[in-house]
């Protein structure tokens, strides 16, 4: 088990500067989910962790030990890759072996440990087979106990479950999150699915273009996301963002009138779908679509300030196309940005017209 | 709207359906067509290639010295081409596999049987005189009275070593070096990584032969002239780019996730390279193994040019030389030791078909 810490960590790939400056602590037993669109540099960060890529300046360090300069196979990482990086020529037995054969475990040692780590992850009928012969999520799995057989300090995993069809993904989530809380090992998983990292992970880190845009728990981005990209990164179906000017205590969008309280200036509005309501007050607009989602409804609702989504609990439509509504909802759930610079004002919030 | 729909479409449909018939025959004409003027073609093609080898063969079983007899050749011939022309009908006309192989083995025993009753009483092991008689063109050579001037042959087991040391040492040092360099370039970013691989290319456009005077000069001053590592030598260089150049091909298509995988797992690069990667480029080892082996067997214009001393002769020189020397006088020992020359060739082609045929598919990824 480790504690981890990033300071001050740039990665340049050439003259490229991916990650421009990292700085971020994870605790020892934390599972942390690195967020972000692809490409913005979570494996980049997670392989500097693994010891595959050296840092280009700053520190990195396990249990307050730089260890920038210390060999992959020094540090004890167990990494699970997105393609799941079994050897194709071995079995199942040996793929999980193989971290074994360097640490110079006697050999029944060795086969007992697969064995447990193999039934661990349910995958002990499987061990004579090869990594060919395998589904996606039996690959996954094996993937997860050749990182896990070398009773690793930290686990990485990058992207796990992204080759996963819908409802393997979502066991897998569950079974994740309950050998982390039974091995208690530090886990850093990436993944560019904002429900994958709310559901398993005690702590985002919110990624965008190579820096951290916000660090906290699964409520603090949905409920307080520091910026107008996380804002629209969490959530599903994403939040509404309407922009306007503030003048004299009133945000006016296309002659909508919402009053403001804390804020002037260049506003952007941000109304989560699921927590706008239909009712005889608020901003009028007509129902343009209507989506069902199992016990959710989703509507589109055309209004003067543009599409506005509205999400509804329940599983038969209360309202038709073309229908004629309005649009309410509690002020302490609104979020009101600064156009600007994007960001968050706490304390500041709108509430609905009329 | 629909009850005067139906009556309608019930007559259109009785017209069309005559054409449909007309068009089905016609594209099964077609199919037939194609299929006689492929199979005729496949006869075409496959009887020069086949008749030369198996008239080889024949005379190196039947020709006796001082006679140019040709009455069993054309008795042979006339169970070869109707076999081969029988062989490719099995295959046009067999439905499913178990036909097509019942059909081929009936034509194989049908073919040996004919063979037997009409060439099989002229068949002998005389020819094969110089395995176990260094001499033997003394002796094929008194048969007919001649006596003197044979050429001294040295023993063919010693050619063969030669022949096998030579390919041998050759595939183990050509196999070796392009496995690592061709793993650099596939792994390693290095300035000049991109023209040296298009140089890799260019140097095996150009015919060998044009620079065989300057090897010979470069052997001369280097005393490696008239010795088997100066051919070597000379054969790794020649082969060495090509090889390179599918290697690398084989070792682009391992991802690197598994490389990564290794090191992270405990391995150091060499560990994660020998027990992860060489695995996987295996088939392509193997391939350019059998090629640059067989390269070497049959090498004949370096050998020819830079091995003088008949200790050093490969099987390539003593083929020439006994075609060189008793050609006129017994045309069977030659094709014997032709056959003789023939044989690993065959047996390593065979045994490594299965892998030579995955070279088009591994080895053009990348
Ligand atoms: N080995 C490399 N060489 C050059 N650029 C790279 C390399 N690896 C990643 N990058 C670049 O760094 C950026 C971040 O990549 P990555 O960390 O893989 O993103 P993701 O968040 O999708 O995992 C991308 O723009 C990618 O093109
Ligand atoms: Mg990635």
């Amino acid at each position: 088990m480790a504690k981890i810490e990033f300071r001050n960590v740039v990665k340049r790939f050439g003259a490229v500067e991916v990650i421009p400056d990292m700085n971020l602590v994870i605790e020892d037993g934390e599972f942390v989910a690195l967020l972000g669109p692809s490409g913005c540099g979570k494996s980049t960060s997670l392989f500097m962790l693994a010891g595959i890529y050296l840092p280009s300046g700053g520190e990195l360090l396990f249990d307050g030990h730089v260890v920038n300069e210390v060999e992959a196979r020094d540090r004890n990482v167990g990494i699970v890759f997105q393609s799941y990086a079994l050897y194709p020529h071995m079995s199942v037995r040996d793929n999980i072996l193989f971290p074994l054969r360097f640490k110079k475990t006697p050999r029944d040692e060795a086969l007992t440990k697969v064995k447990a780590v193999a039934d661990l992850v349910r995958v002990a009928e499987l061990l004579d087979r090869r990594p060919g012969e395998l589904s996606g999520g039996q690959q996954q799995r094996v993937a997860l106990a050749r990182a896990l057989v070398k009773e690793p300090q930290l686990l990485l995993l990058d992207e796990p479950l992204s080759n996963l069809d819908a409802s393997l993904r979502l066991s897998m989530r569950t079974e994740i999150k309950s050998l982390h809380e039974q091995l208690g090992v530090t886990t850093v998983l990436v993944t560019h699915d904002q429900i994958e990292a709310t559901t398993m992970a005690d702590r985002i880190i919110c990624m965008r273009a190579g820096r951290i845009e916000q660090v906290g728990t699964p409520d603090d981005l949905y409920l307080r996301p520091s910026s107008l990209f996380v804002a629209s990164f969490i959530g599903s179906p994403p939040i509404n963002l309407i922009a306007g000017e503030a003048e004299g205590g009133t945000v006016t969008v296309n002659g909508v009138r919402f009053p403001v309280d804390g804020a002037s200036g260049s506003l952007t509005m941000g109304l989560r779908p699921e927590l706008l309501r239909f009712g005889d007050t608020g901003f009028a607009g007509r129902i343009a679509q209507i989506e069902p989602m199992g016990r959710e409804i989703l509507y589109v609702v055309e209004t003067g300030m543009g599409a506005v989504r509205v999400l509804e609990q329940g599983s038969s439509a209360g309202h038709s196309p073309g229908e004629e509504v309005k649009v309410s909802f509690l002020p302490e759930n609104s979020l009101v940005f600064e156009t600007e610079r994007q960001k968050l004002i706490a304390g500041a919030h709108v509430r609905a017209p009329g | 709207m629909a009850a005067q729909t139906i009556p309608l479409a019930s007559t259109t449909t009785a017209e069309p359906a005559a054409d449909w018939d007309a068009l089905a025959a016609q594209a099964r004409a077609v199919r037939r067509t194609k299929a006689v003027v492929l199979y005729a073609f496949l006869i075409a093609v496959s009887l020069p290639i086949i008749l030369p080898y198996f008239w080889l063969v024949t005379i190196a079983f039947s020709a006796k010295t001082g006679v140019a007899e040709t009455a069993v050749l054309w008795r042979s011939m006339a169970v070869v081409v109707p076999a081969v022309v029988a062989f490719w009908l099995t295959a046009a006309l067999a439905q499913g596999r178990r036909q097509l192989w019942i059909g081929i083995a009936a034509v194989a025993a049908f073919a040996v049987f004919a063979f037997a009753l009409l060439v099989g009483p002229d068949l002998h092991l005389g020819n094969f005189i110089f395995l176990w008689e260094p001499d033997f063109a003394s002796v094929v050579r008194s048969r007919i009275g001649e006596v003197k001037g044979a050429v001294q042959f040295p023993n063919v087991w010693h050619a063969f070593g030669n022949s096998i040391l030579i390919a041998g040492a050759q595939t183990a040092i050509v196999v070796t070096v392009a496995s690592l360099a061709a793993y650099y370039l596939s792994r390693f970013q290095f300035p000049g990584r991109s023209s040296m691989l298009r140089s890799l290319l260019v140097l095996h456009a150009f015919p060998v032969l044009t620079l065989i005077v300057p090897m010979f000069l470069m052997l001369y001053w280097i005393g490696l002239l008239d010795t088997l590592s100066g051919v070597i030598l000379v054969l790794v260089a020649f082969e060495l780019p090509f090889a390179i150049f599918i290697m690398k091909g084989f070792f682009d298509a391992v991802p690197w996730d598994i490389e990564m995988s290794a090191l992270t797992d405990g391995a150091s690069r060499r560990q994660a390279f020998v027990s992860v990667v060489l695995p996987q480029v295996r088939n392509g080892i193997l391939a350019i193994a059998v090629f640059t082996f067989i390269r070497g067997w049959e090498e004949y214009i370096f050998v020819f040019t830079f091995l003088i001393r008949n200790s050093n002769w490969t099987m390539s020189l003593y083929m020439y030389w006994v075609r060189d020397d008793v050609m006129g006088v017994d045309y069977g020992v030659v094709s014997a030791v032709g056959v003789f020359y023939l044989v690993p060739s065959l047996i390593l082609y065979m045994a490594a078909q299965r892998y030579l045929m995955q070279m088009s598919i591994g080895g053009v990824k990348g």
